[in-house]
C-alpha cells in the first residue's frame, strides 16, 4: 500500500484483483473445455478459411486470370487487402513498443491480444504480395540470394523488394516481441498444468523459473525489442506506401505517403484492436482487466489518427489542384466524381468524419458506439485502399486503356478466407494462451491507480 | 596412372614434359563438359568417366525428370531430324518465296518467310507494282489460315447426313460419271489467267457449263456502269496519289474497298506534311451514314442517310453538269444540310478539274453512272479515272447467281461446283438459292474448310491452300504476279485448278506436278511466241524469284456515252425512317475470314469492338453535360433489329460519327459453319439484304430497333473512352464546350448535384497533338512551346541517366507519322504472327485481357455528331527511363545497352507493378495459360467462352494446344507461359538477326537490316524503325521535323517512340 492515494487517476484493473485472482481469471481459460461460444465462432472461421484455401489453391492453379484484374488494373483486390491487412498490423506494434517506452502502463491490459492481431494480420497480409504473383513458383527470385544465375541479384531499386524485407522484419520482430512476453505467461500455465499439457507448456516456457535475473534480462529484452520495434511502427508502413509513391501513376506519385498511411495504419490498427477486444472482453468476460478507460484511450488515438489522415486526404486535393498538372487534377477529380465516387465517398465519411464523434467522452466510452464505429473506420480504410490502386489505375494517363473493375468471387472468397485464417488463429491463441498479459498487468496492478479514490470508486479491500 | 591437380600427383607426360599435355595443362577444361544427354549416350558407366559436378548435374537432371515424367503428364513432343538434309533447308535461317496472296478479288504480292519448311510469316513484295510492299491485315492473317482445323482434311463424299472419306481416285471415276454438260461452276472473282484457261478447258469438255461469278461484297454496279459508260467492264485504275480533291460515296477505299492496300499507298502520297512552312494536302471528302475507316480517314464527313445517297449524287451531278455545261436532270429531295456541304464540294471540285477523284461504293448503276460522268465532266477521266491498267479484281456479278437460283429451280443443272465461294452464307438471295441447290443432283464442292456451303454438298474435293499451291494472278491489266508453294499439302488435299482439270480429262498423270507444267506452259503461250521460247527458262526463272511480271500495257483512251436521263432515274429513292448501312468489316470481311482467330480478335478500327457484330448506334449531346444514345441504349446492350421482315438479336455499340437516325452493322458475322473459331459468332444479315435490279444493296430502311432485351455479357469492347475532347454547343449558352470533358463524372454526381468535369481534363493530356492544316504554324509553335516547357521540367530532375552510353552503338527508336497511319490494322496482326501474341477468345476480350502488344488507339476530336479521327499506334515506347524498370523486384524488366526495354520472361514472377507503373499500358501479362505453356495441362481457358459455343468444336476448346496450330509459331520467339508479362520488343529477334547479317557481310548495319514487322507490314509507311545513333537516316530526318512530339513528354519516361501532330484539311464552314 504504498502507492500515492490518488483522485484522478483511475485504476487499470478494477475488481480490486488479488494476484491470485488475476492468474485465475487469465488463465483458466486456457486450462478449461471451450465454451460453447468459443465453437460457434471457430467453426465458420474453420469455414472461411477453407474456402479461402480452395479460392487460393484455383489462382495457383489456373491462374490469376481467375480474378478480375485486366490489363489496366493490375492490382486490384489483392493489393488492397494487403495493405489493409499491413495497416491493421500496426496497432499491436504500436501499443507493445511505443507504450511501452512511453511507460503507458494502460497498455498492459490490451497488448497481447494486440501483439497477436499483428502477427496474424501480418500472416494474412504476407499471403496477398504471394499469391498475387503471377508465378508463385518462381517466388524465391525475389530474395536475394547467391545463385548460379550469373550471380543475378534482385532489383535493390525496386520498391517491392523494400516490401519483402519492410515485411518480413517486421513479422520477425513481432514474433519475437510476443513471444519475449509470453513465457512467463507460459510458464504460469506449466506450473499449473498436468501430463501432457505440462510437458508440452515446459517446451514453450523455455524453462523460465521466475528468478530475478530471469526477470531482469526479460525486461531488457523487451526494451530492445520495443527499441527495434519502434522505428518499424514508422517503417513498415513508409515502405508500403512506397510501393505506391515510387510509381509514376498520378495519385501514387506524392511525397506524403509516408506519414499519410502509418497515420492510417495505427488508425485502422486501432479500430481493429477495439472490435476484438470488444468482443474479447465480452466473451471471456474480462471487463475488470480491459475497461472503459482503456477504450477511451484508443478512442483518443483514433480520433488523433483520423484526423491526420483526413488532413492528409485534404491536402492531396490541394496539391493537385496546385500542381497544375493536369494527369493529377484528372485523378483526384476521378478519384470523387468518377465511376469510383462511391469508395471515395466512403473513405472521406468513415474515416475522416465518424472519428470526430469522439471529441465526445460519452461517445469515447460508449462501447457499443465504438464497436460500430470501430468496424465503420476498418471499412473505410479498406476503402481507402482501394481508392488508392482501383481507382487511379482505373484512369490514368491514356483515355484509350481507361478500364473498370470488380472482384470475381475468387477475389473475394481469398479476402474472406484471410478473415478465416485471422480469426481461427486468433481462436486457437485465446485457447492456448492467455489473452491479456499475466505477469504485465500484475506488475501493474499495484502502481496502476490502486488507491483511486475519486468519482466510481469501487470500495472495498 | 595420371593426375593433375594442383601439381601434388603428377603424371608421366608431365615428367617427360609432353608438348601436347603443358600446352594444355593451362586449360584444364579444354572440352566442353558433356551434357547429360552425351553421358548417357556413352557406353561405359557414366560415373566412372564424371566428375562430382556431372554426376551431380545429372543426379539432379535424373530425379527432376522422373519427378517430372511421373508428376505431370506433359505431352512427348517429339522432334525429328532430317535423315537426309534438304539442300534449300538450314535449320534456324528462314527461307523466303515470292508468291501471292489471292482470295476471290483481295490481291497482294508477297514474300513468304518459312522455317523448316513451315511457313510461318507473310511480308509484301516490294517489286509489285499493285501493292508496293505493304500489307494488310487480312494478308497478314493468311497464313494462319493454312493451318486452320476447319480445313478439309480428305476427299469426301455424303451418305445419308454423313461424310465419308474417300479415295481421290474414287472422287475423280465418280465425277467423271456425274458431270454433265449442265453444269455451272459457282466462284468469287478469278483474276487467274491459268484458272481461267483451266475454266476454258473445262468449257470445253462440259459445253454447257457456266461460270457463275459474284463476290461476297458486290461492286458489280461499277462494272455495269463502266461498260455502259465506256465500254469496259472492268474496275478502273484510280490514281488517289494524282487527285487534289477526292470525294467518296460511301466507298471505303482505304479498309475494304477493291484494293485498300494499293489505294492506301497512294493516298498517303498527298496526306503527308512535307514542308511545314508551306503545307499541303489533298482534301477528301467522305459522304456516307456511319463512320468507316475511309470516313474517318476523311477531313470533311457529309452525313447523308443511304437511301439520299442517290439524292447527294444527283445534286452533285447537277451542280456540276450547270457549271461545266452538262445536261441537268430532275433532283430528288435532299437534306438542305447536306446540300450546303455539297455545293461546297462542287466548287472545290471545279477548282480541281483534272486532278480530282470521285469515286462511289454504292452497288447502284444508276449513280455509278452518275459518278463516271461527274469524273468525265471533271475532267478526271485518263488522269485520276484511268482505263490503261484497269483492275480486275471484282469481277462478280450476282445477277448471275439469280439466274443460277432460276435454272437450278427449273432443273436445268445437273451439277455444280463451288470453286472456293460460300453462297449459302455470303449470297443475300441465299434462301430461295438453297431450295433451289436441293434439286441439283450433284453438288461439289472445291473448297477450302468445312464452310456452310460445303455441308451441303454431296461431294468435298478439298482444295489445297493458296501457301501449298501453284498458281498466278493478274490484279490489273499488266501486272502479272506467280503463286508459288512454299510448303507440301499438309492434308490429302488437291489444288481446286487441278481438280478441274482431272475432271476435264486433260491431265497426264505421268508428271509429277501437273498444275506447275500448265501453269509454266500458259505463261509461255502468253509471253513467248514459238520461236523465242528458248529464253523462257530464264524468264521464268526471274519471274519465279520476284514475284511479280510487269508488262506496261497500251494506253487506252475512252469516253462516256451513257444515257444520263436513264441513269438519273435508276438512283436510290430517298425514304423516310430509321435507316441501316451493312458495311465490310475490315477484319473479316463478309465471313471468308471468319475462321481466322486473329481477324475475329482484331478490333474493328472505329467501334473498337471484337468478336461479333456490333450495332452502330448514333451518340449526341444533351447540350449539357451528357451523352445521349439512340434509345438511350448503353454499350453492350442487346437489341432486337426488324428489318425486311426478319429480326436479328445484336449487341450495340454507340459511335461516333455515326448520322442520327441512321445505325450500321458488319456483314461476315454469324456464319453457321465456320469451325471452333467463326460458328455463330455475331448475327448473319446476309439474307436480310435487299436487291434492286439483281443487285445486292447494302442498306435497308424503315427499320425498327427495339428497346433493350439483354446484355451481352462478353461484349468484347477494347476502348471505353473514345474520345480526346469532342465539343458540343451548350444549350443555356450556345457556345461551344468539351462535351465529354462535362460528361466525364459518374451519373450520380452530374444528376444530383450537377457536378461537370472540368474543361482541359483530356485536352490538355500530351498524348496527342493535332492541327488544322491552316493553324499549323501556330500549332507548330505551341508544340514547340510545349515540348520547351517539357524538356525544361524533365531538366529538373535528379537522375540523369545515361544518355553518355546511349550514345555509342546503336540506340533503336521508332517514328510514326499519325498522318500517314489510316488505322487498317495490318500492323497489329503483323505484330501477332511474328510474335506468337496468343489468342484470348471473347471472354477474355471482354475482360480487357487481351494481349496484343501493338494496338491502335482510336480518338475523336472536334465537333461531337461529325468528328474527326486520329490513330495512333501504341506499342511499348522502350523509355530510356523507363519506369517499368525500376519497379520489377527481380530485374526481369531491364534496359539494353542498345536503349531496348528488354523483357526477360524466364525471370519474371508476375507482380504486375511493371504494368500498373507504364504510361502507356502496353504491358500484357498471362493471366491465364492462352498458349498452353505452363506445367499444368488442363488449365487453359477455352476461347470460346462467351461465344455461345463453349461446347461445339475439338476436344478442349482450346486453340493453341492444337498441334497445327502451333505450327505458325515463330520459333526465334519464346511463347510465353501463363503468369508472365509480355510486351513488344521492338522485334529483338529481328534485330539480333540485321545485326548478324550485317557482321557476317563485314559491313556498317543500315536501317534496311533492320525492319520490324509492324513497319513491314504498313502499307503507308507511317512506320519508320531505325538506329537513332546513325544520324543521316530516315528516322533522324523525321524525327527532326517540328511536327514530332513525344506521347506524355512531361513524366520524363524518354520514350524512344515519336509521332507526328495530327494534321487534317477539315474546311470548318461545312457543317455537321
Amino acid at each position: 500500500m504504498s502507492a500515492p492515494v490518488s483522485s484522478i487517476r483511475e485504476p487499470l484493473v478494477l475488481g480490486h484483483k488479488t494476484y491470485h485472482d488475476i492468474t485465475e481469471d487469465l488463465v483458466s481459460p486456457t486450462e478449461k473445455a471451450p465454451p460453447l461460444s468459443w465453437i460457434l465462432v471457430f467453426i465458420p472461421a474453420v469455414a472461411l478459411l477453407s474456402l479461402g484455401t480452395f479460392a487460393v489453391y484455383w489462382t495457383i492453379y489456373v491462374g490469376i486470370g481467375t480474378w478480375n484484374l485486366n490489363r489496366t488494373i493490375n492490382w486490384g483486390w489483392d493489393i488492397t487487402n494487403f495493405v489493409w491487412w499491413i495497416g491493421i498490423g500496426h496497432a499491436g506494434t504500436l501499443i507493445s513498443a511505443i507504450l511501452l517506452l512511453f511507460r503507458q502502463k494502460w497498455r498492459t491490459g490490451v497488448n497481447r491480444a494486440a501483439e497477436a492481431m499483428t502477427i496474424f494480420a501480418v500472416m494474412c497480409a504476407g499471403l496477398f504480395p504471394m499469391i498475387h504473383m503471377g508465378r508463385i513458383w518462381n517466388a524465391m527470385f525475389i530474395f536475394p540470394y547467391p545463385n548460379t544465375r550469373g550471380s543475378l541479384w534482385v532489383n535493390f531499386n525496386s520498391a517491392l523488394l523494400w516490401d519483402v524485407f519492410a515485411i518480413s522484419t517486421y513479422f520477425t520482430v513481432s514474433l519475437l516481441f510476443w513471444y519475449t512476453g509470453l513465457v512467463p505467461d507460459l510458464a504460469t500455465i506449466r506450473d499449473r498444468a498436468k501430463g501432457v499439457r505440462k510437458k508440452i507448456y515446459s517446451f514453450f516456457a523455455l524453462g523460465w523459473t521466475g528468478s530475478a535475473k530471469h526477470w531482469q534480462r526479460w525486461e531488457y529484452l523487451a526494451l530492445i525489442l520495443a527499441g527495434l520495434a519502434t522505428p518499424l511502427v514508422l517503417s513498415v508502413h513508409t515502405i508500403v506506401s512506397f510501393d505506391f509513391a515510387t510509381g509514376i501513376v498520378p495519385g501514387w506519385h506524392t511525397t506524403i505517403f509516408p506519414p499519410y498511411f502509418v497515420a492510417g495504419a495505427v488508425f485502422s490498427g486501432f479500430a481493429m484492436v477495439l472490435t476484438l477486444m470488444l468482443i474479447v472482453r465480452k466473451v471471456l468476460g474480462l471487463q475488470e482487466y480491459i475497461t472503459i478507460a482503456h477504450i477511451e484511450s484508443m478512442n483518443k488515438v483514433i480520433l488523433a489518427t483520423g484526423s491526420i489522415v483526413g488532413v492528409a486526404y485534404i491536402t492531396e486535393l490541394f496539391i493537385s489542384w496546385y500542381s497544375g498538372y493536369v494527369y493529377e487534377q484528372a485523378a483526384f477529380f476521378n478519384r470523387a466524381f468518377g465511376v469510383y465516387w462511391w469508395s471515395y465517398f466512403g473513405m472521406m465519411f468513415a474515416n475522416v468524419v465518424s472519428p470526430q464523434f469522439f471529441w465526445s467522452r460519452k461517445l469515447r466510452r460508449n462501447v457499443t458506439f465504438t464497436f460500430f464505429l470501430s468496424i465503420l473506420i476498418n471499412i473505410g480504410m479498406w476503402f481507402e485502399r482501394f481508392v488508392i490502386i482501383a481507382t487511379t489505375l482505373a484512369r490514368d494517363f491514356l483515355p484509350s486503356s481507361w478500364s473498370y473493375y470488380s472482384p470475381t468471387w475468387i477475389e473475394i472468397s481469398i479476402y474472406l478466407g484471410t478473415f478465416g485464417l485471422f480469426f481461427t488463429m486468433f481462436l486457437i491463441f485465446a485457447r492456448v494462451a492467455p489473452v491479456v498479459a499475466v505477469a504485465e498487468v500484475k506488475h501493474i496492478l499495484k502502481t496502476g491507480g490502486d488507491q483511486y479514490v475519486g468519482e466510481d470508486a469501487v470500495k472495498g479491500h | 596412372m595420371e593426375k593433375n591437380n594442383n601439381n601434388l600427383w603428377i603424371g608421366k607426360r608431365d615428367l617427360k614434359v609432353d608438348r601436347e599435355f603443358v600446352e594444355n595443362a593451362a586449360n584444364e577444361f579444354k572440352e566442353e563438359i558433356p551434357t547429360a544427354q552425351e553421358l548417357a549416350a556413352k557406353d561405359d558407366s557414366p560415373l566412372g568417366t564424371t566428375n562430382r559436378r556431372d554426376f551431380l548435374k545429372v543426379l539432379g537432371f535424373g530425379v527432376g525428370a522422373a519427378t517430372l515424367a511421373a508428376g505431370c503428364d506433359i505431352p512427348v513432343k517429339k522432334a525429328i531430324p532430317y535423315v537426309v538434309k534438304p539442300e534449300q533447308i538450314v535449320p534456324g535461317v528462314p527461307t523466303y518465296y515470292a508468291s501471292s496472296y489471292v482470295r476471290g478479288g483481295d490481291y497482294c504480292a508477297i514474300v513468304v518467310k518459312t522455317r523448316e519448311g513451315r511457313p510461318i510469316k507473310i511480308e509484301g513484295n516490294k517489286l509489285s507494282k499493285v501493292t508496293f510492299g505493304g500489307t494488310s491485315a487480312r494478308v497478314q492473317a493468311e497464313v494462319l489460315n493454312l493451318y486452320n482445323n476447319n480445313r478439309l482434311k480428305s476427299p469426301k463424299v455424303k451418305k445419308g447426313d454423313k461424310f465419308e472419306n474417300i479415295s481421290w481416285k474414287d472422287l475423280d471415276k465418280a465425277m467423271m460419271s456425274k458431270l454433265t454438260p449442265n453444269t455451272r461452276i459457282v466462284t468469287n472473282t478469278v483474276m487467274s489467267p491459268t484458272t481461267k484457261k483451266v475454266f476454258g478447258d473445262f468449257i470445253a469438255k462440259y459445253p454447257n457449263t457456266k461460270i457463275v461469278t459474284y463476290d461476297p461484297v458486290s461492286s458489280a454496279a461499277i462494272l455495269i456502269a463502266n461498260e455502259k459508260s465506256f465500254g469496259q467492264k472492268a474496275i478502273p485504275d484510280y490514281k488517289f496519289d494524282k487527285a487534289d480533291v477526292i470525294v467518296s460515296f460511301n466507298a471505303d477505299f482505304l479498309g475494304t474497298w477493291i484494293s485498300p492496300i494499293e489505294y492506301s499507298k497512294k493516298y498517303v502520297a498527298k496526306r503527308k506534311i512535307k514542308d511545314v512552312e508551306n503545307p499541303e494536302m489533298s482534301r477528301h471528302i467522305q459522304v456516307e451514314s456511319f463512320m468507316s475507316l475511309t470516313g474517318s480517314n476523311a477531313d470533311n464527313r457529309i452525313l447523308v442517310k443511304p437511301s439520299e445517297q442517290g439524292a447527294a449524287i444527283l445534286y452533285l451531278y447537277n451542280e456540276i453538269a450547270k457549271a461545266s455545261g452538262g445536261q441537268t436532270v430532275s433532283s430528288l429531295s435532299l437534306e438542305d444540310n447536306a446540300k450546303a456541304n455539297l455545293s461546297k464540294v462542287v466548287k472545290e471540285l471545279l477548282g480541281a478539274k483534272g486532278s480530282s477523284l470521285v469515286v462511289c461504293g454504292n452497288n447502284n448503276i444508276g449513280e455509278q453512272v452518275l459518278v463516271n460522268k461527274i469524273n468525265d465532266m471533271l475532267g478526271n477521266i485518263g488522269k485520276t479515272v484511268d482505263f490503261t491498267e484497269v483492275s480486275y479484281q471484282r469481277q462478280g456479278d450476282e445477277r448471275e447467281m439469280y439466274q443460277l437460283t432460276k435454272d437450278m429451280s427449273n432443273g436445268r443443272v445437273d451439277a455444280v461446283i463451288f470453286f472456293g465461294s460460300n453462297p449459302m452464307y455470303d449470297f443475300a438471295g441465299k434462301k430461295k438459292f438453297e431450295d433451289a441447290l436441293a434439286k441439283v443432283k450433284t453438288k461439289i464442292s472445291v473448297g477450302y474448310s468445312l464452310d456452310d456451303t460445303a455441308v451441303v454438298c454431296d461431294y468435298l474435293a478439298p482444295a489445297s491452300h493458296s501457301l501449298e499451291s501453284w498458281g498466278d494472278a493478274m490484279p490489273k491489266k499488266g501486272h502479272y504476279s506467280l503463286i508459288q508453294p512454299t510448303i507440301s499439302t499438309i492434308f490429302d488435299t488437291r489444288q481446286a485448278e487441278l481438280s478441274l482439270l482431272k475432271w476435264s480429262g486433260g491431265v497426264d498423270s505421268t508428271i509429277d506436278q501437273p498444275y506447275y507444267q500448265y501453269l509454266k506452259n500458259n505463261w509461255k503461250s502468253i509471253f513467248f511466241s514459238e520461236d523465242e521460247a528458248g529464253g523462257f527458262r530464264a524468264f521464268w526463272d526471274k519471274a519465279l524469284k520476284d514475284g511479280v511480271y510487269y508488262s506496261a500495257p497500251t494506253k487506252t483512251e475512252v469516253s462516256f456515252g451513257a444515257d444520263i436521263a436513264s441513269a438519273a432515274s435508276a438512283v436510290t429513292k430517298p425514304s423516310e425512317g430509321l435507316e441501316i448501312s451493312f458495311y465490310e468489316p475490315v477484319n473479316i470481311g463478309n465471313g471468308q475470314f471468319a475462321e481466322n482467330p486473329w481477324l475475329q480478335e482484331m478490333p474493328n478500327p472505329v467501334d473498337r469492338t471484337a468478336w461479333g457484330s456490333h450495332l452502330q448506334i448514333p451518340i449526341g449531346f444533351d447540350g449539357d453535360k451528357d451523352f445521349v444514345t439512340f434509345n438511350n441504349l448503353e454499350d453492350g446492350d442487346t437489341v432486337e433489329l426488324s428489318a425486311n421482315g426478319m429480326k436479328k438479336k445484336v449487341a450495340v455499340v454507340s459511335t461516333f460519327g455515326q448520322m442520327q437516325g441512321t445505325i450500321a452493322l458488319p456483314l461476315g458475322y454469324g456464319r453457321t459453319k465456320a469451325g471452333l473459331v467463326g460458328t455463330k459468332v455475331g448475327a448473319d444479315v446476309n439474307d436480310m439484304l435487299a436487291d434492286k435490279d439483281g443487285l445486292t444493296q447494302y442498306y435497308l430502311t424503315g427499320v425498327k430497333v427495339s428497346e433493350k432485351v439483354g446484355v451481352d455479357k462478353n461484349f468484347a469492347h477494347v476502348q471505353y473512352h473514345h474520345t480526346i475532347g469532342v465539343t458540343a454547343k451548350d444549350k443555356e449558352t450556345g457556345e461551344l464546350k468539351n462535351a465529354d470533358e462535362a460528361a466525364f463524372p459518374d451519373s450520380f454526381w452530374k444528376d444530383v448535384f450537377g457536378v461537370e468535369g472540368f474543361q482541359g481534363m483530356l485536352t490538355d493530356r500530351s498524348v496527342i497533338f493535332r492541327s488544322n492544316i491552316n493553324e499549323l504554324k501556330e500549332n507548330v509553335e505551341k508544340l514547340e512551346e510545349k515540348r520547351h516547357e517539357y524538356k525544361h521540367l524533365n531538366e529538373q530532375q535528379i537522375y540523369n541517366g545515361y544518355d553518355e552510353l546511349y550514345a555509342l552503338g546503336h540506340h533503336w527508336g521508332m517514328h510514326i507519322d499519325t498522318n500517314l497511319c489510316t488505322g487498317c490494322g495490318a500492323c497489329t496482326i503483323a505484330c501477332m504472327a511474328e510474335n506468337n501474341v496468343p489468342i484470348v477468345g471473347k471472354h477474355e476480350v471482354h475482360r480487357h485481357h487481351e494481349m496484343s502488344w501493338l494496338r491502335i488507339d482510336r480518338y475523336f476530336y472536334g465537333e461531337l455528331e461529325n468528328p474527326s479521327t486520329v490513330y495512333q499506334p501504341m506499342m511499348c515506347q522502350h523509355c530510356d527511363n523507363a519506369p517499368c524498370e525500376n519497379v520489377c523486384p527481380v530485374n526481369a524488366t531491364n534496359h539494353s545497352s542498345e536503349g531496348l526495354n528488354q523483357m526477360v520472361y524466364n525471370r519474371c514472377i508476375g507482380t504486375r507493378y511493371c504494368a500498373n507503373n507504364c504510361p502507356y499500358k502496353v504491358r500484357r501479362f498471362n493471366w491465364l495459360d492462352y498458349s498452353t505453356a505452363d506445367i499444368f495441362y488442363d488449365n487453359e481457358p477455352t476461347l470460346f467462352e462467351g461465344n455461345e459455343m463453349a461446347t461445339l468444336g475439338n476436344d478442349s476448346g482450346q486453340l493453341e494446344s492444337d498441334p497445327l496450330f502451333r505450327m505458325v509459331l515463330n520459333p526465334d520467339v519464346t511463347v510465353r507461359e501463363r503468369g508472365v508479362i509480355e510486351k513488344c520488343s521492338f522485334c529483338a529477334q529481328r534485330l539480333q538477326e540485321g545485326k548478324l547479317n550485317a557482321k557476317k557481310e563485314q559491313r556498317r548495319l543500315t536501317d534496311e537490316d533492320v525492319v520490324t514487322a509492324c513497319q513491314a507490314s504498313c502499307p503507308t509507311d507511317a512506320i519508320v524503325f531505325g538506329d537513332m545513333n546513325d544520324k543521316d537516316n530516315e528516322l533522324n530526318k523525321r524525327k527532326e521535323s517540328p511536327l514530332t512530339f513525344i506521347a506524355l513528354e512531361e513524366t520524363n519516361v524518354r520514350s524512344s517512340v515519336c509521332y507526328t501532330m495530327k494534321v487534317n484539311n477539315r474546311r470548318e464552314d461545312y457543317t455537321a
